[in-house]
C-alpha cells in the first residue's frame, strides 16, 4: 500500500492517487468558500476562529479585530496553494512551505467536518444519512493522510 | 483619562506575567498537536510529548509564560495551526 506522503531524500513528495487529489480539490474549494463567507453564526467558522481570550468578552472582540482578518487571509492561502500543488508527481518533492500550506490546510478541512459531523471526545456520532457516512469516511481518511503528512516531515 | 479594567489589572498587579494555554480538541491529532509544539516553539521532543500529553489527558497546558503582546502572537500562530489557544493572566 502507497502512503498519501513519502519522505525521501530531497523532501516529501505527494503520492495520492488522481481521484483522492481531485476530492481534495474539492474539499479546499468549499472551505475556500466558507473563508470568504466567513458567517460568524456557522460552527465551523467558530472552530476555524476560536477566541483568543476565554471569559474576557472585551479583550477577545478587540484581539479578534486585530487577528481574523490576517487569519483568514492565511487559511485561504493556504487551501489555494494546496489546490495548486495537487498536480505535482510523485518524482517532484513539495516546497517546504508547500507542505506547511497542506498540513495547516487538513488541519482546517478537519476541523471543519468535525463540527458537520459534531465530533466530541466521545468520539463520531452515527450518521444517520448515506450523506453523513460518506462525509465521516472522508473525515476520518483525512486524519489519515494529515497523519501520514506528520511522519513524512517529521524525518 | 479613564482606565478601563485591564488596565486597572496591569496597574494592580504589573509583574504578572501571561500565558498561552492550549486546550483539548477531540479533532487534532497527537502527533500533529506534539509536531506543533516542537516546530513553532522549538521544544525538544520530549518536552513537546509531555506537553502534549498534559493537554490530552488535563484537557489543557500552558506552553508559554510572558508579555502578552508575545502570547497573543502565539495565540494568533496556534489558531492558524488550527490549534485551540488562548491567553490568560498567569494568576487566573
Amino acid at each position: 500500500m502507497i502512503l498519501p506522503f513519502q519522505h525521501k531524500r530531497d523532501g516529501v513528495h505527494l503520492s495520492l492517487a488522481e481521484h483522492e487529489r481531485a476530492l481534495l480539490g474539492d474539499l479546499a474549494g468549499q472551505l475556500v468558500t466558507l473563508l470568504e463567507g466567513r458567517d460568524e453564526a456557522d460552527p465551523a467558522v467558530s472552530r476555524l476562529f476560536p477566541p483568543g481570550y476565554s471569559g474576557d468578552d472585551e479583550a477577545d472582540a478587540e484581539f479578534r479585530r486585530l487577528t481574523a482578518d490576517d487569519l483568514t487571509a492565511s487559511k485561504i492561502d493556504n487551501a489555494k496553494v494546496l489546490i495548486a500543488s495537487l498536480d505535482t508527481d510523485r518524482r517532484t518533492p513539495l516546497a517546504p512551505e508547500v507542505a506547511q500550506a497542506w498540513l495547516r490546510s487538513l488541519t482546517d478541512l478537519r476541523l471543519t467536518l468535525a463540527s458537520r459531523l459534531g465530533v466530541t471526545d466521545e468520539g463520531i456520532p452515527q450518521p444517520a444519512e448515506q450523506a453523513g457516512i460518506v462525509l465521516r469516511d472522508v473525515y476520518e481518511w483525512l486524519g489519515y493522510v494529515q497523519e501520514s503528512l506528520v511522519r513524512a516531515l517529521d524525518r | 483619562m479613564t482606565l478601563d479594567e485591564t488596565d486597572l489589572r496591569r496597574l494592580v498587579a504589573p509583574d504578572v506575567p501571561w500565558v498561552t494555554i492550549v486546550w483539548d480538541d477531540p479533532v487534532n491529532l497527537m502527533s500533529y498537536v506534539s509536531f506543533v509544539f516542537r516546530t513553532y516553539f522549538g521544544l525538544e521532543r520530549s518536552e513537546a510529548e509531555r506537553l502534549m500529553m498534559q493537554v490530552h489527558t488535563k484537557g489543557k497546558a500552558v506552553v508559554a509564560t510572558g508579555a502578552r503582546e508575545q502570547m497573543e502572537l502565539h495565540v494568533e500562530a496556534l489558531h492558524g495551526y488550527g490549534l485551540w489557544a488562548t491567553v490568560s493572566r498567569a494568576d487566573t
